[in-house]
């Protein structure tokens, strides 16, 4: 193994993060100091944190000689779950990056044709993936404990806390390592295997990804608590003593807390050995499948039958049919798009965590009228919102094809808007009937907020693209733009009033409602029957719909017009 | 619109980006059914004409006819009737290569007979056969260029504008494109192409303009070339380089040896 080389290939590695921040390299020159600010940080932080708390430990010992013991034990606790901690967000963090480079398409190429070995190129990988958050944190974990420690007197017991937290950051860099190697060569099967049914294969492994993620996040954050979250960790992990990754925390367990040395030293020995292991495995897969080339996804066989379609059925023309149809398969086959249908989800999670926590307490009443509000009309407005920014920009450098066609600004407006409806739309169901079986509302009830969410579609739909048209941005590299940042907090602002003058006949009703338990006859006389509040906000929606829609075919010649820029 | 006819016509144009002067006071006229080459060196100007024929950049002054129609007044007609590959063609890298092609015929509303029998067609011509399926990320930068000439043939159209039409093709695929440019001329198809590769210039076009810094420095067949050049016997690289006054390589070439 020729550590120089290691070296020099994590550099590199290191470097492609600079496309990932969109860094821009004319003239560049890099401060080595300053690259390496988050550890310098770190450092400096866990210091400053390690000094505190042994003078708040002496402080308090000095008052209460007898907590003494206590304190120490509080401290060894945390000791021995710091490694298994480090390995989950570890995991979690150099599995985000591999998912962040592929995107960008900044996965460093195996350099086969120069004399490295592929040890070296493990190795490498595998420290290159630390870099980052996971090393700043083993940084400061590592400055802070060994700082704390004299104070406490707990050297011994700190260094190997130290030693073992860096094992297992570097224990989940391998495991990432191996999962990386494996997903290239097996997904790529999986798609050649599966034909068609790859793009769902993928369509649905993304949405479970990200379900399953932020189901477990908003569990730590506003369920359980980070604090419980930690202690069921250390709880944990002496029952699942056969489970190798926590193996380094246990050698701390019986080495410092049951004072079971020598079992203590056979789980350090093993989780050595499990490190190895790991490390001649990702080299092993990494010698067999680095150089493999995922096959191409094959979508179709057989003859090629044109269609006629339903659009064109329906009044579209064929250019604009043609583009609902490519657009379709756009936001089932590019990652960045599959994400959008997440939004809705997350809103429907995020209360149900936030409000009730991971209890199963009931609402009170007023607030189900304002969550099934909430389901009803937010997810389909934010995905008529989110839709109409990116429908133009998501075109991407591709976008010469729309300038070079035969396609009118009329045609573009109305095939785009046509597809933010159609998806808002049907989030719009969906979720009502979520909403509607949750809190169970009235059929009256539930008609009504579907009128409500049907026109704000329309209204947040055609601001949104009119904006999006205006705002586009086409960049591919590093990652898809699609719109810019400005226009982003411009249409959101838009929008929100909007939503708010949509929605204001019924505000009035709403209010008298929720408040009427505390102050009995708010808003009296000010109160439209709901009927009559949804005709008057139908009014306003129809309004803004007519004067956006019209905004947008007029950004849309511009655009058309300014195709060089 | 028969041969001889005027299909393309340029007068006074002026391009500039910011302080930089692309296109210089450019008048230039090319036939019905002529096989058109514009040359010149990296920043000539060339990339930014053909797309101010397609009507995707628009002139700060002059104007521009395409087959008849004012680009500036009805870009949506000019588009109809012509083919166009950019010089780096970024397609829909989800979509299969047929579904590409299919969406093409879509957006210049063909039959979908005509649609599939050509099609079929090109993707045999080509050897794209067994691979149109896949998704073009998979493809290899040849291919691709393939499906981008195919989308710009598809649908006949009386004008061909091609920027670096034979970049990463293999032979074979070359000489088909040669060939089939060489039989639409005689459909009275015109075709105007941007290339770097002079022996492709050189067999193919009918007549070739040379820009140089936004102007058009010398428009003519070879035999003219040849004489205004003063250089009768040579081929086109060496009258290339020696009109846009970057001929002297050799110098070059001594200074690297050193």
């Amino acid at each position: 193994m020729n550590w120089k080389t290691v070296l020099i290939l994590m550099q590199v590695d290191r470097k492609s993060g600079r496309l990932i921040r969109g860094r821009k390299l004319t003239r560049f020159h890099e401060n080595r100091f300053l690259a390496y600010w988050p550890y310098w940080t770190a450092l400096g932080v866990g210091l400053a944190a390690g000094l505190l708390a042994g003078v708040v430990y002496n402080t308090a010992a000095a008052s209460d000689v007898s907590a003494i013991g206590d304190f120490k034990d509080a401290a060894l606790s945390i000791f021995l779950s710091l490694p298994t901690l480090v390995l989950i967000y570890s995991v979690v963090f150099t599995l985000f990056q591999q998912i962040q480079r592929s995107g960008v398409r900044a996965s460093s190429q195996v350099p086969y044709w120069l004399p490295v070995t592929w040890q070296e190129h493990t190795l490498a990988s595998i420290l290159a993936s630390l870099m980052g958050l996971p090393l700043a944190s083993v940084v400061f974990i590592a400055t802070a404990i060994i700082t704390f420690s004299p104070f406490g007197g707990l050297v011994v017991p700190a260094v190997a806390t130290s030693l073992a937290v860096f094992a297992a950051a570097f224990m989940a860099s391998a495991t990432t390592e191996v999962f990386r190697i494996l997903q290239v060569r097996f997904i790529g099967a999986v798609y050649k295997s599966t034909g068609r049914a790859a793009v769902w294969v993928r369509f649905a492994g993304s949405m479970v990804f990200f379900i399953v993620f932020y189901i477990l996040y908003f569990y730590v954050f506003y369920g359980s608590g980070i604090v419980t979250f930690i202690q069921n960790v250390a709880s944990v992990q002496t029952v699942a003593w056969f489970v190798p990754f926590v193996w380094p925390g246990l050698a701390l367990f019986y080495s410092f807390i049951s004072g079971e040395l020598l079992i203590g030293l056979a789980f350090m020995a093993v989780s050595i050995l499990f490190i190895a292991g790991l490390f001649l495995l990702a080299t092993s897969l990494n010698r067999r499948f680095g150089l493999y080339e995922p096959p191409a996804i094959t979508v179709s066989h057989g003859a090629y039958a044109p269609k006629t379609g339903l659009l064109g059925r329906l009044g579209f023309s064929s250019p604009e049919a043609a583009l609902i149809r490519k657009d379709l398969k756009a936001f089932t086959r590019r990652r960045e798009l599959m994400t959008i249908f997440i939004f809705p989800i997350i809103i429907i999670i995020v209360p149900f965590f936030q409000t009730f926590g991971s209890t199963s307490a009931q609402a009170p009443f007023q607030f189900s009228i304002f969550f099934a509000a909430y389901t009803f009309i937010l997810p389909a407005a934010a995905m008529a919102m989110a839709l109409g920014n990116f429908m133009i920009g998501e075109e991407g450098q591709a976008v010469w094809r729309i300038f070079a066609s035969p396609i009118s600004a009329r045609s573009l407006v109305k095939s785009k808007f046509f597809f933010i409806v159609l998806f808002s739309l049907i989030i719009l169901v969906i979720t009502g009937a979520v909403g509607s079986v949750i809190y169970h509302l009235t059929l009256r009830a539930a008609i009504i907020a579907f009128f409500e969410g049907f026109f704000l579609i329309f209204a947040i739909g055609t601001i949104s693209l009119s904006n999006g048209i205006g705002g586009a941005d086409f960049t591919e590299t590093p990652r898809p733009r699609m719109i810019r940042q400005r226009t982003v907090y411009l249409n959101l602002g838009e929008c929100a009033l909007a939503g708010l003058a949509v929605l204001a006949p019924f505000f009035p009703y709403v209010a008298s409602s929720v408040l009427s338990a505390f102050i009995p006859n708010l808003f009296d006389g000010w109160v439209l029957d709901p009927v009559l509040a949804l005709v008057v906000s139908a009014v306003i929606a129809i309004v803004l719909t007519v004067i956006f829609y019209r905004t947008s075919v007029k950004n849309a010649r511009e655009l058309l017009k300014k195709a060089e820029k | 619109m028969v041969n001889g006819a005027i299909a393309v016509e340029l007068k006074g144009v002026v391009k500039s980006y910011n302080e930089i002067l692309a296109v210089n006071q450019l008048d230039l006229t090319i036939n019905t059914g002529e096989i058109f080459g514009l040359l010149g060196p990296n920043g000539s100007g060339k990339s930014t004409t053909l797309k101010m024929l397609m009507g995707l950049v628009t002139p700060d002054a002059g104007s521009i006819s395409v087959l008849g129609i004012d680009v500036q007044k009805d870009p949506v007609a000019v588009k109809q009737q012509v083919g166009y590959v950019p010089e780096s063609p970024r397609l829909y890298e989800f979509l299969t290569g047929i579904e590409y092609l299919d969406f093409i015929g879509d957006i210049y509303a063909m039959k979908a007979e005509e649609k599939k029998n050509r099609i079929n067609e090109y993707l045999k011509a080509l050897q794209l056969e067994g691979r149109e399926g896949d998704m073009i990320n998979g493809y290899s930068d040849g291919m691709k260029q393939k499906v981008a000439l195919i989308s710009a043939f598809l649908h006949r159209p009386k004008l061909l504008i091609l920027d670096e039409p034979l970049s990463a093709l293999d032979p074979r695929s070359a000489r088909i494109i040669k060939d089939f440019l060489n039989q639409l001329k005689t459909q009275g198809v015109t075709t105007i192409m941007s290339t770097h590769v002079l022996e492709i210039a050189q067999a193919v076009c009918d007549r070739i303009g040379i820009m140089y810094q936004g102007k058009l420095l010398a428009l003519g067949n070879m035999k003219e070339l040849r004489q205004m050049s003063m250089l009768p016997d040579s081929g086109l690289e060496d009258i290339f380089l020696k009109l846009t006054g970057t001929g002297d390589t050799r110098a070059i070439v001594e200074e690297l040896l050193k």
